[in-house]
């Protein structure tokens, strides 16, 4: 029975590397699309057997020689070895002699390309593209001059003949996506072009674009005219724009542009080329698309501002869904910092001045605030406000805002009268402390002869620091706080953000993630709730199991907590689906999801985007959604066409805390994840929601979700850790 | 505009010579004609005399204050609302709209918490008679229970063993803080060790969970040093606890008794000048708190149970002048309806009393007393006031606290009490006793009927 099941598993794992290995021909990871291909190169069968051969032969030798698993799977390795092989069935005519010699030739090729995959990735960061099969074909072509009975070979295609009616130009286009797996035909073409379209409207757009733009440049440019080169152009030109435009660099107007000038460039040295290798036996095949994106990416790897034509060192899947993705990472987490600093007090304070102040934070200073105490009528004072003590704020502790190391304390500058300021000693009693890389915090303004902190004293954050007094130029009690780049009183303020607080906006309690207090606002830092962390602090070997329900359907999960070689937290569930973990001291978030969209899990993914761990009635916040992780976006697939330009749809969840319902002792998280268009589409929108349950004990109790198209899901733990 | 100025009968005053100041003292405060806006005439004229007053304004002012106070001075505060200073369901629900806790002392007012909606894990369950029916309760609805004495723990472990449950538990602890007489008769003694014994006991039994330490050193306390010393002797524990069984406390339970103020009788200097304000309060809490050294995310909660100073200035009681009397050494006395069956805090405090009407510049050194027709009935042994005729009325301040779960019903029946709301509007939240009411409990055996 077991050797049965792992039977099983190495026949799937053996179909998938070789759909893969088609896959990858046209950048994809998708299986059905390898299925296409192959189906494709079959068309003229001896070339589509070649090219099986290819791929079995490369990733049996990469099975046999413990070439790494996964990698043997995504059809890195698979590949070059297709295409070597249905370059070898459609250069030569196939004989007893040919089937001995080419098996052995597959096996150099794999060589090849485990060298030069190598090479470039450690050398340059580069992938090694179709440059292995190029240079094994070459081998193998000049290898065989050495025998004179060799027959060379043309192919045709009877059933073209029923597009024989189809504009020259048309068909070219065609043929030339086809010529990709040596199969110029324009059946194979159309079929081609359906795949990628399904694949990939962004690529699709790119091949058409690309295709035409080379077909008019060829014209205007090269004075030799025939078919062959045109459609030899055509896909180095279609191939150069997949890769530049939306697979190697993001889809944006920017790589759009690179993609026409890399156009140009194609046919200049497809032009090139073509002279070069002229007199020799050897084709032009895929060098000039080889040569002009190695180029082009490694001369973009030494721009000093890197923030456009972003190359793409991870790419989950289709170019619309690594743009989904980088977007989404952006939007989320390209403002966090290597410091996660907390407000330095306890309690809601108010910021009474902020950045670009009105009184004294400008020019160099502007980075700062003061914070105070106000009461309901946002006085800052009881009585009449003519004596110190009047001012809530006064003598309250002030804390570090991140560990550190105290590196200068001035604590013995009187406490001003009110409405008196020291102008001699300006920043009054302080206390710098450095927390390492550079990064300084100054809270200034405190209390006399109170600060019982010396030099190198070490604090952690939210240790007590000094209190809150009226030292230096402060007309009444505040405390001033900049972050600053050296140990000097009084330096220059250097712009960081708040990594996690709150914010009170009229009755509405929000929370923020590293950003900067408002001049005005009322502020708190986020405090930890024991039963929510509790329920989101999901440690590695967690086990959860979960009764589900998809409307009527019902079924059981099974989550387990893992952890990756990159040391990232994850959940995977018995369907070998994840969701990615980040962790900081205050807030949970999901980073991102891969798997189907029907798993507990992808709900749960959903629901739990982002968590502040801390309990407030109505405590509200947002996040951003990646348009591929969510469902019911057929629209999503219209509008990629124009993806390069503008992303037409934006997917934002607003989450709350609910008010504890009196009866049972659980906590709630609503969250309502809304789709609206933009621009043209304004009218567009569509909306989700769903809610996680939270018991006293600090479980996951249940959650239900209720997806655009009214399907609801629900799932109830059953086991937490086996219990 | 008065048409008629108002008649104010002679008096004779006793000049002392060599004390005057060139200014001269008022020796009353000013006329109250007005709480919180609504008019004293008003109020008596639609719900009588006497009457209990209750502002929403000031009960809120004060909650939020002290939030205030207290989460600016240390992250993690919850406050719960003390039942026996004042029960009744409006000032209750006020509290817990300002997200108070409930703390109880008996099943009653644990039941009473839990009718007015709150749940069982947001109720704090102390003093030293819970039943074990009310400790089955209790444990089932996970309140936190602060156990009062070795027996009470030795029923909880036995009702957990034989009812198949776990139950989330605290102790209360005494100590020597430094004030006398010593509080010990409530909780364990920490300073005989009774206390470590109590948390080693509870920590090795596998059905109980010890989540926090609760300590209560006293009421109107008048001294913050105490409470440092008590939050720093629980810190104290709470650290031993962590490093000897790795458990962190979810909380620390300081209590309450801060004064509030209202002056003691016997207190030379009153209250406002000798009591600590709460920021001096918070300011010794925290500061004992912070010789914890936990782990920012460590810290444990701090559960503040504070009753008087929260509700005793957002209590007036309006009475009425009965009668004026001359006593035998010729001192003045005044009958009013308000006596000691409603106002028990009287056997406490020099309550503020004030004319709630316009009155003449004379004073007049007198006593009052209530309307029972018993010798202890004394609302005040002098005080000076200017003259007052029948049907005067009086505000007597800060009564928040006690007064209105200490009252009886004794020789009269108990008055209205009113709310008057924060957008100005009266609320009648207790109505005055009627004898079907007081009757209503009581069985008349057949033969002693005289119908």
């Amino acid at each position: 029975m077991k050797l049965q099941t792992l039977l099983n598993e190495s026949i799937l794992m053996f179909i998938d590397s070789i759909l893969y290995s088609y896959a990858q021909i046209f950048f994809s990871n998708r299986r059905w699309l390898g299925a296409i291909i192959l189906f494709v190169t079959l068309l003229f069968p001896t070339v589509g057997l070649m090219g099986l051969l290819g791929v079995i032969i490369a990733n049996i030798t990469a099975a046999i020689l413990k070439f790494d698993q996964s990698k043997i799977k995504s059809g890195f390795y698979g590949f070059n070895g297709i295409l070597f092989g249905v370059a070898a069935g459609y250069y030569y005519e196939l004989s007893f002699f040919m089937l001995m010699l080419i098996p052995v030739f597959l096996i150099i090729t794999f060589f090849i390309s485990a060298v030069l995959e190598h090479y470039l990735a450690v050398a340059f960061n580069l992938p090694g593209l179709s440059l292995p099969f190029i240079f094994s074909l070459y081998i193998f072509i000049i290898f065989l001059t050495n025998y004179s009975n060799i027959q060379v070979h043309h192919l045709n295609f009877p059933y073209d003949n029923i597009f024989a009616s189809l504009p020259i130009f048309i068909k070219n286009y065609f043929k030339s996506l086809a010529l990709i797996v040596f199969q110029p035909s324009v059946f194979a073409g159309i079929l081609l072009s359906i795949g990628i379209l399904i694949f990939s409207r962004v690529l699709f757009v790119l091949s058409i674009v690309s295709y035409s733009l080379s077909a008019i440049l060829l014209t205007l440019i090269l004075p030799v005219q025939a078919e062959q080169l045109a459609i030899l152009v055509g896909f180095n030109a279609i191939l150069t724009a997949f890769a530049l435009g939306g697979v190697l660099i993001l889809p944006s107007p920017k790589s759009f542009l690179l993609v026409l000038i890399s156009t140009l460039i194609v046919v200049i040295f497809a032009g090139f080329f073509h002279r070069l290798l002229n007199g020799t036996l050897l084709p032009l095949l895929v060098l000039p698309f080889n040569f002009i994106v190695l180029f082009t990416i490694y001369s973009l790897k030494f721009r000093k501002e890197q923030s456009e034509l972003e190359l793409l060192y991870f790419a989950p899947g289709s170019p619309e869904e690594n743009l989904y993705y980088h977007q989404n990472r952006k939007n989320r987490f390209d403002r966090f910092k290597y410091f996660f600093p907390e407000l330095p007090f306890f309690g809601e304070w108010f910021v009474s001045q902020g950045f670009d102040g009105s009184y004294t934070h400008k020019d160099a200073w502007k980075y700062a605030w003061d914070f105070v105490v106000v009461d309901e009528k946002n006085s800052q004072f009881s009585n009449e406000g003519n004596q110190l003590t009047d001012y809530y704020c006064y003598k309250l502790p002030v804390s570090s805002p991140l560990d550190g190391k105290v590196v200068k304390v001035a604590s013995s500058i009187p406490n001003n009268e009110v409405g008196d300021v020291n102008l001699d000693k300006n920043w009054g009693n302080t206390v710098i402390i450095d927390h390492g890389e550079g990064l300084f915090s100054a809270a200034s303004h405190l209390d006399s002869d109170t600060i019982k902190l010396k030099e190198n004293d070490y604090v952690l954050k939210g240790d007590v620091i000094g209190l809150c007094g009226n030292s230096g130029r402060s007309p009444y009690p505040h405390i001033h706080f900049q972050f600053q780049l050296t140990d000097k009183i009084g330096d220059k303020t250097y712009r960081f953000p708040f990594a996690h607080f709150i914010e009170k906006r009229e009755d509405k309690l929000i929370a923020r993630s590293f950003d900067y207090p408002d001049e005005n606002s009322i502020v708190q830092n986020i405090v930890i709730h024991k039963t929510i962390k509790k329920a989101f602090g999901l440690r590695l070997g967690d086990k959860i199991t979960l009764q589900c329900s998809i409307n009527e359907k019902t079924f059981t999960e099974e989550w387990e907590v893992k952890v990756d070689i990159y040391n990232m937290l994850y959940i995977e569930n018995n369907n070998h689906e994840t969701a990615f973990i980040y962790l900081t001291d205050k807030v949970f978030y999901f980073s991102h999801y891969l798997g189907g969209k029907s798993s507990a899990l992808y709900h749960f993914f959903l629901l739990a985007y982002q968590v502040p761990l801390c309990y407030h009635a109505n405590l509200e916040w947002k996040d951003q959604y990646s348009l591929s992780q969510l469902t019911g976006t057929s629209i999503r697939y219209l509008t990629e066409f124009f993806l390069s330009f503008k992303n037409f749809i934006k997917a934002e969840g607003s989450f709350k805390y609910l008010e504890r319902d009196e009866k049972s002792d659980s906590f709630i998280i609503d969250n309502k994840i809304e789709l609206k268009g933009t621009g043209v589409l304004k009218s567009f929108k569509k909306t989700m929601s769903g809610q996680i349950k939270i018991n006293g004990d600090g479980e996951i109790e249940s959650f239900h979700f209720i997806n655009a198209n009214n399907s609801k899901f629900n799932a109830t733990l059953t086991s937490n850790n086996g219990d | 505009m008065d048409t008629k100025k108002r008649y104010e009968r002679p008096v004779i005053t006793k000049h002392y010579s060599g004390f005057m100041n060139k200014i001269g003292t008022s020796s009353f405060s000013k006329p109250k004609k007005d709480i919180d806006g609504v008019a004293v005439t008003d109020l008596v004229e639609k719900f009588g005399s006497p009457l209990f007053v209750i502002s929403e304004k000031k009960i809120r002012q004060n909650q939020r204050n002290a939030v205030r106070i207290f989460k600016t001075r240390y992250p993690k505060v919850q406050f719960a609302w003390s039942y026996k200073t004042n029960y009744l369901n409006a000032v209750c629900s006020v509290f817990h709209q300002e997200n108070s806790w409930a703390e109880v002392v008996s099943e009653f007012e644990y039941d009473k918490a839990r009718k007015l909606g709150i749940k069982g894990e947001n109720i704090i369950f102390n003093g030293p008679d819970k039943s074990r029916n009310a400790l089955l309760k209790a444990i089932k609805e996970k309140a936190k229970i602060h156990i009062d004495h070795f027996d009470e723990l030795y029923e909880i472990i036995e009702l957990c063993d034989t009812e198949k449950l776990k139950a989330k538990v605290a102790i209360r602890i005494n100590m020597d803080v430094g004030v006398y007489p010593k509080w010990d008769r409530f909780g364990f003694n920490y300073e005989n060790g009774e206390s470590w014994q109590a948390i080693k006991r509870i920590i090795t039994n596998k059905d109980l969970e010890l989540i926090g330490l609760h300590t209560h050193i006293g009421t109107y306390m008048m001294s913050t040093e105490a409470y440092r010393l008590a939050a720093s002797k629980l810190a104290g524990l709470a650290r031993s606890i962590k490093e000897q069984f790795d458990i962190v406390l979810e909380y620390i339970d300081l209590g309450g008794g801060f004064a509030s103020h209202n002056t003691l009788l016997g207190q030379y200097l009153p209250a406002e000048e000798v009591i600590p304000s709460i920021e001096q309060f918070a300011d010794a809490i925290s500061s004992g708190l912070f010789e914890l050294n936990f782990k920012n995310d460590e810290l444990p909660l701090l559960i503040l149970e504070t009753g008087r100073a929260l509700i005793d200035d957002a209590g007036f009681l309006i009475s009425s002048v009965l009668a004026n009397k001359r006593l035998s050494d010729g001192k003045k006395a005044l009958i009013i309806d308000a006596g000691v069956n409603i106002l028990f805090t009287g056997f406490w405090y020099k309550h503020k009393i004030t004319p709630a009407q316009d009155c003449g510049l004379h004073t007049e050194e007198s006593a009052i007393f209530g309307p029972l027709c018993m010798n202890i009935d004394v609302v005040r042994e002098s005080i000076t006031l200017p003259l007052l005729k029948k049907g005067d009325k009086l505000i007597i301040e800060y009564v928040g606290a006690y007064d209105m779960t200490q009252w009886m019903q004794f020789i009269t029946l108990r008055p209205n009490v009113v709310m008057i709301m924060e957008d100005g509007s009266v609320e009648l939240i207790r109505k005055s006793e009627t004898l079907d009411y007081i009757s209503e409990m009581e069985l008349l055996p057949l033969k002693l009927s005289l119908k």
